[in-house]
């Protein structure tokens, strides 16, 4: 589903060098649920954004779904970031400007030929799944955080992605709400066999995962 | 998506209260300085309600005769136009006219009038309103009836109100019958006067029949569009005069347009009119108008936008193409601008009738209508075309800039324009 061949991000400033991620090679099959570990800075985000076409890699190959997407531009990219692709992040980017239903909304207004009343529909479903129904004419910051990570997992699988790709989805929430979060992954993965890769800091969210992927400076150790 | 961005565009609105607040006032204050501008040029060049042929119609104002090489230049006289220029083949109507002004004396209150002397075909040049009456015509012009047809606002003063056909006024001494009562004229028009009286009843308009100078001024209504064709012939006509008027070795006859005479220089020597300096520099005004805001706005626009970012990265994130970014914050942009614009619209009418009250202060005894700067569905359009333009203009260059923001520093938040 996801493989990436010789990946190398390098952050260039003035005066230092980062080499986030030192040739990466890494596959992830379809319907996997895989977490990625490691210390702090050792490059999980670049390389989940890299996964998820938000960043591009210094040098390398990514293939998604059989498509060597390294070449894409704009507006493949983000038909690819909208139908293929759901992104979980850590400090949830909800638009505080909108209500949680038009945020859950969001993908589909990028996706043609989504009538308003459908996106409506879908959205309540959505909301249905991750259990917050009862608060989608409120906004963002009328939200506890765990109510926004759900908010954030039903924007993410609205659109029905085949990969979604969640960047320590658990860690600014409490270990109940973590738990809460972490089982409508596990079930998602289960009754949609959705391929997700999940970065955590977590030992016990981890090992509710079919496979560890540990990282350190850079590199894929095992 | 139209909802979805117009929802999102009040909400920011709302939300940034300062930039708002900051945007509104430039906007508005722009669209509104623009706009009793346009609504001015409107009244001197615009085919409005009085003068609906205006752009067809040549005014005649100028004649200059050379003699020895030397040339003196004046108004035509009446004698003049009525023998060289009227029935042109070219024209369908000529018509002279002269303006002076008389201050009654009704009562003790002391109040001046526009006169404007003129003959029938005036009033198939012009379409005005008759309230009462009507014009005059022909007969009362061979005959130098003392009638007169007065604006509204003119039998106010005279007849409080009450009917005024049949009824006298006194102008210079001689009484002369009201026989018509129009709606006023747009002030700064050719047509615009309180009282309107044939040109014969000022006797001495022919003591100097072959007198080529005078004070009197012809407006021409051509057949068709091309304005040309009447200044050609205008031209044969004055290559014949020079054997019938003794003292002159040639004259030169000048016809333009309200909006030629705008525009042209102010050299009037050219056979067709030469959009000169006066419109060069009409131009540059205009545009530094809007260029200097709009990059205000500009500047504003990036700071507002910039701040955005972290809603860009998310849209992008999702599936927005840059395209859409740019598509969303330029509708936002264009929605704000509109709104100020209707803002400044709203205060150009009150700015335009303060500027009539400024402008009657000057000259107490001779006051414009009230509804002089109206505004006019022409200024109305245009300046509501300027608001899109530059709410256009000044969205895209901040909205293009962000939507090429990488997605995830975009993500992080803060302002990166
Ligand atoms: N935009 C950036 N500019 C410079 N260095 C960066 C940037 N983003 C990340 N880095 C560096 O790259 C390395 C990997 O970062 P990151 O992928 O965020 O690590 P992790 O998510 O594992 O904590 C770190 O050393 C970090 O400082
Ligand atoms: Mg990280």
């Amino acid at each position: 589903m996801i493989q990436l061949s010789n990946i190398e991000k390098v952050y260039r400033t003035k005066t230092i060098e980062t080499i986030a991620l030192n040739k990466v090679n890494l596959g992830i099959n379809k319907g996997e649920f895989v977490a990625i570990m490691g210390p702090s800075g050792c490059g999980k985000s670049t390389l989940l954004n890299i996964m998820g076409l938000l960043d591009s890699p210094t040098a390398g190959t990514i293939s998604l779904d059989g498509q060597a997407v390294t070449s894409f531009g704009d507006k493949k990219l983000a038909n690819f970031r909208n139908k293929k692709l759901g992104f979980i992040f850590q400090s949830y980017h909800l638009i505080n400007d909108l209500s949680v239903l038009d945020n859950v909304e969001l993908p589909l207004l990028y996706r043609d030929g989504v009538s308003g009343s459908e996106r409506r529909k879908r959205a309540m479903e959505a909301l249905e799944k991750v259990g917050l129904s009862a608060r989608m004419k409120h906004y963002p910051n009328q939200l506890s955080g765990g109510q926004r990570q759900r908010v954030a997992i039903a924007r993410a699988i609205i659109g029905d992605p085949e990969i979604i790709l969640a960047d320590e989805p658990t860690g600014n929430l409490d270990s109940v709400m973590g738990e809460e979060v972490i089982n409508i992954l596990l079930n998602l993965n289960k009754t949609d066999g959705t391929t997700i890769v999940m970065v955590t800091h977590d030992e016990h969210m981890a090992n509710k995962t079919q496979r560890i992927i540990r990282f350190f400076d850079g590199q894929q150790v095992n | 998506m139209m909802k979805n961005y117009i929802k999102i565009a009040f909400k920011v609105m709302l939300r940034k209260k300062y930039y708002t607040a900051l945007s509104l006032i430039g906007i508005s204050f722009t669209i509104m300085m623009v706009t009793v501008f346009a609504s001015f040029i409107d009244s001197v060049i615009g085919a409005n309600a009085t003068e609906v042929n205006r752009n067809r119609t040549l005014i005649f104002d100028k004649v200059s005769m050379y003699k020895a090489g030397k040339e003196t230049a004046s108004a035509p006289s009446y004698p003049f136009i009525e023998k060289y220029v009227a029935g042109l083949e070219s024209t369908e109507y000529v018509s002279a006219f002269t303006d002076i002004s008389y201050v009654s004396d009704v009562n003790g209150r002391l109040q001046g009038h526009h006169l404007k002397l003129t003959d029938e075909n005036f009033w198939k040049i012009m379409t005005f309103d008759f309230l009462e009456g009507k014009p005059f015509h022909q007969t009362e012009v061979k005959t130098g009836a003392r009638v007169a047809v007065i604006t509204e606002k003119a039998k106010e003063y005279f007849f409080n109100d009450q009917q005024a056909v049949g009824k006298s006024i006194a102008v210079y001494g001689n009484s002369y019958k009201v026989i018509g009562v129009v709606e006023p004229a747009v002030g700064y028009s050719k047509a615009y006067a309180d009282i309107y009286l044939p040109l014969t009843t000022d006797t001495s308009v022919y003591s100097k029949p072959n007198e080529i100078s005078g004070s009197y001024c012809a407006m021409l209504l051509a057949k068709t569009s091309d304005l040309k064709k009447v200044r050609t012939e205008l031209r044969g006509r004055m290559r014949k005069i020079r054997n019938h008027v003794s003292g002159v070795d040639s004259v030169k006859a000048y016809a333009f347009t309200a909006l030629e005479q705008f525009s042209k220089s102010s050299s009037f020597r050219d056979d067709e009119p030469e959009y000169g300096k006066t419109a060069i520099a009409l131009i540059v005004v205009l545009i530094l108008f809007m260029l200097i805001p709009a990059i205000s706005l500009i500047n504003l626009n990036l700071s507002r936008i910039g701040e955005r970012a972290e809603e860009i990265g998310i849209r992008k994130s999702f599936g927005a193409t840059s395209r859409a970014v740019i598509n969303q914050l330029v509708i936002e942009n264009i929605i704000i601008t509109l709104v100020g614009g209707l803002v400044g619209l709203g205060l150009a009418i009150y700015a335009s009738q303060l500027l009539v009250v400024v402008i009657n202060s000057f000259d107490p005894l001779f006051k414009i209508p009230e509804g002089s700067l109206i505004l006019s569905w022409r200024v109305f359009a245009s300046s509501l075309f300027s608001c899109l333009l530059f709410g256009l203009l000044s969205g895209v260059y901040p909205a293009w800039k962000i939507s090429r923001l990488n997605v995830i520093k975009a993500l992080r938040g803060g302002n990166n324009l």
